[in-house]
Parts: C-alpha cells; sequence; structure tokens
C-alpha cells in the first residue's frame, strides 16, 4: 500500500506544543482537531514545496533555495510570514557561521595535538606497508613462473 | 512582532484579549518571535518535499524555512479556529472549528477536501 504524500506526519507532540503555545491557558484541543491540523500542516508543506519549485524552475535552478520559500509564501497570499520567517533565517545563518566556525576551530586544536602522535603512528605504518609490497612481489613471481 | 502574534486572516477583525498576552508570554524566552529556530524536525519537513515527484534537491536553508513556516502556519490556523469556538463559548477546539475557518478565510482554501 502506497504512503499518500500527506500521510508523512510531522510528529503530534511538537504539533500540540506549538498549538498550545499559540492559544490561552486553559483552552484544549480535541484529538480530532489535533491530528486535522497536522494534516493540514502536511498539506502546506507540500503545496508551499510545489509553489517554491515553480520559483525555482523559473530561475533554471534544480535546487530549492530559501528566497524560492519565500516568494512562495508570498504566492500563498501568506505575505505576513514574510519578515518572521526572514529574521528565522538570519539567525539559523549566523547559528550555523558559529557551528562551522567551532568545528574549524575544533579541527584545528585536535590537529595541533595529533600531529606528534601521528608522525609516531605513521612510521610504524610505513613499515607494515613495506612487508606487505614485498609479499606482492614474491607472489607475483611464483604465478608468473606457472 | 505583532504581525506573528496577531494570526487571524484578512477578514476577521476580533482578538482573543487573552491570546496575545499569552503568545507574547509563551515567546518570551526566545530573542524574538520570528527568530526562534524550529522545533519541527528538519529530517520529516525534507520527506516531505521529496515526496514531490518535480522536486530535484532542496537546500538545508530552504527545508529550514519551510519548517518555520509551517510552524507559523499551525499557530495561525489554530488562533483562526479559536475564534470559531470561542463565539460557541466553548474551550476545547474541535474538528468542526478548523472546519469553519478553513471556509472563513481565503488563505485557507488551498486546504479544503485536503483533510478527509
Amino acid at each position: 500500500m502506497a504512503e499518500r504524500p500527506e500521510d508523512l506526519n510531522l510528529p503530534n507532540a511538537v504539533i500540540t506544543r506549538i498549538i498550545k503555545e499559540a492559544l490561552p491557558d486553559g483552552v484544549n484541543i480535541s484529538k480530532e482537531a489535533r491530528s486535522a491540523i497536522s494534516r493540514a500542516a502536511s498539506v502546506f508543506v507540500l503545496y508551499a514545496t510545489s509553489c517554491a519549485n515553480n520559483f525555482a524552475m523559473k530561475g533554471k535552478r534544480k535546487t530549492l533555495n530559501a528566497s524560492d520559500v519565500l516568494s512562495a509564501m508570498e504566492e500563498m497570499e501568506f505575505q505576513r510570514f514574510v519578515t518572521p520567517l526572514k529574521e528565522a533565517l538570519e539567525a539559523y545563518r549566523r547559528e550555523q557561521k558559529g557551528k562551522k566556525e567551532a568545528s574549524e576551530q575544533k579541527k584545528k586544536d585536535k590537529d595541533k595535538k595529533t600531529d606528534s602522535e601521528e608522525q609516531d603512528k605513521s612510521r610504524e605504518e610505513d613499515d607494515e606497508d613495506e612487508e606487505r609490497l614485498e609479499e606482492e612481489e614474491q607472489n607475483e613471481e611464483e604465478e608468473v613462473d606457472n | 512582532m505583532a504581525a506573528a502574534a496577531a494570526g487571524s486572516g484578512a477578514p476577521r477583525e476580533e482578538e482573543a484579549p487573552g491570546g496575545e498576552a499569552a503568545a507574547t508570554q509563551a515567546q518570551a524566552p526566545a530573542s524574538a518571535s520570528g527568530a526562534r529556530l524550529s522545533r519541527l524536525p528538519l529530517a520529516r519537513v525534507k520527506a516531505l518535499v521529496k515526496a514531490d515527484p518535480d522536486v530535484t534537491l532542496a537546500g538545508q536553508e530552504a527545508i529550514f524555512i519551510l519548517a518555520r513556516a509551517a510552524e507559523l502556519f499551525v499557530e495561525t490556523i489554530a488562533k483562526d479556529a479559536y475564534c470559531c469556538a470561542q463565539q460557541g463559548k466553548r474551550k476545547t477546539l474541535q474538528r468542526r472549528d478548523l472546519d469553519n475557518a478553513i471556509e472563513a478565510v481565503d488563505e485557507f482554501a488551498f486546504l479544503e477536501g485536503t483533510l478527509d
């Protein structure tokens, strides 16, 4: 049985939390309403993807980018999302940049530490490699004879 | 952000007075309501995007923005549906409130017929 795209649901717990934070305290939501909203969110993503993809194709690109999605929001008449989304994008870019710099820094530190260790290690490996090469050459000679 | 907190579609004027306050309280820990990073798992959003046969590739930023947009959408539709429940003086959001919101708000027209 093929799974329809709309059946790909987003996690219930997260959806519920988002709904509860959007509503005043003391307001509840029925299970049917909650799952309908979850389904609506999936449909929203699918529709937005399709719209965004049209913009990407117009720009002769094969990869969806952030501005395609923002254009899609305007097309879908969700202009009010555009500003918060732009802010979120900037925060996301800062975070990604920070992560990248942090991992590069870690790598630099790691390289400094293991440099001396690696020198000893590579010497051992070279010795092993030489042994293996000698064995292979012997085998080749035997085959040629036969 | 007033835009994010308002939530109602174009035709709707009224807003739950307690709603806005509660919403801003909930968002207070984050730097700004729009800048909070997504809670929806990007992997699941990516799975939805990949389900479209016309999509070749999607950049990481695009996936992130879609996730955040989906969150904003959930907040928006929940608030709009709540306005319907309030009119019925109920404290529990029902499925029919959602259906009413979809019918009433132009931006939700794309949902018609998809939730059954």
